[in-house]
């Protein structure tokens, strides 16, 4: 009788051997240890056994009954919205002054609105004025980031690149196709995993 | 409207796990009333604390979490009395799982098993039924959930090793339960 290499397998070696990655030596042992080989069996049979059990389904209505009984939140806004309108009409003091509040911010509104009416030529003067100064200072902007560029050591590389067409268009395929890379790469990292349970999403 | 989608998105969740959380909780506790009321408490439960629930974990992992926490309490609540072949789960020496295990056939099979074989679907249900709850979760949510050793121990706050060892003593005792069925 020729001798099994190597001892018995170990609960963890079954699992290995179930999930298809038992190691080379055990895997030996296995061929040729018919205990084992029983054992091996036997447990496939369990897992399989177990994996066919039945779903099983609550009564209908089951979701209904769980919502008749769930807390739906009101969004922060709305909630902010309904304790703001509790408070006010709490008592006559609250009351006086949520009052006090709109009548204020009513009339600063017509307020302001009626200035507005009767100044149009003030308001004309200082929007232009306001357009101007933004001009200016975009300008400045562009001026200051363009000489900026211009002083950069690797402009007069830049410079010599884009008076070659042939080079110039070279360059930028290899650009666009190192950001369709990268992209291609960020999708790979971002995706959601595979769902792992098929009874979950069942 | 944001309420209409919150509740939109709740049915949702209800919808994707009340097959899996019912069909474990009916299997630890094997009373379909008693697992329809553990399912709803559990979905309530979660659903209400959604706001304390972390997207860095899986959500699968947090409901089963609260699944199983809740046929555990109630098994204990109902100081059901468990059949281990092994003894007990703790017990480190041979001597020790001896000592506290219980004789196979210590627990006849009562009529009310009958029945729920039949409902349940045969010889194997029966025997995860006389596994110690322990085993039973783990043993479910392994192989029948198909979870992964390490979500597991997540699940249910034990060592990674203890759930395997749970897992195969498990495995262990359906097999010695089972055994009758390859002789026939």
């Amino acid at each position: 009788m020729t001798p099994v290499p190597g001892p018995h397998l170990t609960p963890d070696d079954l699992d290995a051997w179930l999930s298809g990655a038992l190691a080379p030596a055990a895997q030996a042992h296995l061929a040729g240890c018919p205990a084992c080989q029983e054992r091996a069996d036997t447990e496939r049979e369990i897992v399989a056994m177990l994996g066919a059990l039945p779903l099983l389904s609550p009564p209908p209505g089951f979701a209904d009954r769980v919502m008749a009984r769930v807390r739906v939140p009101e969004p922060a806004a709305v909630g902010t919205l309904t304790l703001l309108r509790r408070r006010a009409f709490a008592t006559r003091r609250s009351m006086a002054i949520a009052a006090s509040v709109l009548v204020v911010l009513l009339g600063s509104m017509a307020g302001s609105v009626v200035w507005t009416l009767g100044h149009q030529d003030t308001l004309a003067a200082i929007g232009s004025w306001l357009t101007t100064q933004a001009g200016q200072a975009a300008w400045l902007g562009v001026r200051g980031v363009a000489s900026n560029v211009i002083e950069q050591p690797w402009f007069t590389g830049l410079r010599t690149l884009a008076a070659s067409p042939g080079r110039l268009g070279l360059a930028l395929a290899l650009t666009m196709l190192a950001y369709l890379g990268g992209i291609l790469a960020l999708r790979r990292l971002l995706a959601l995993p595979t769902q792992q349970v098929a009874h979950a999403s069942a | 409207m944001a309420r209409a989608g919150r509740e939109a998105a709740y049915r949702e969740l209800i919808r994707r796990y009340e097959r899996p959380i019912f069909a474990l909780l009916f299997r630890m506790v094997r009373d379909r009333e008693l697992a329809e009321d553990l399912s709803q408490e559990t979905f309530i439960k979660a659903l209400n604390a959604i706001e304390s629930y972390r997207p860095e974990f899986k959500f699968s992992s947090w409901i089963f979490k609260i699944a199983n926490n809740a046929a555990i309490d109630h098994l204990r609540r109902r100081e059901l009395d468990t059949l281990s072949l092994d003894g007990s789960p703790h017990a480190e020496t041979p001597e020790a799982m001896q000592a506290t295990a219980l004789q196979i056939g210590a627990r006849q099979e009562s009529p009310l098993d009958a029945v729920e074989a039949k409902e349940l679907g045969g010889a194997i249900e029966v025997a995860i039924g006389r596994l110690r709850p322990e085993y039973r979760a783990c043993i479910l949510l392994r192989h029948v959930e198909g979870r992964a050793y390490e979500e597991i121990a997540e699940m249910l706050d034990l060592p990674l090793g203890t759930v395997k060892t749970y897992i195969h003593r498990a495995r262990n005792e359906l097999r010695q339960a089972l055994a009758h069925l390859k002789e026939e």
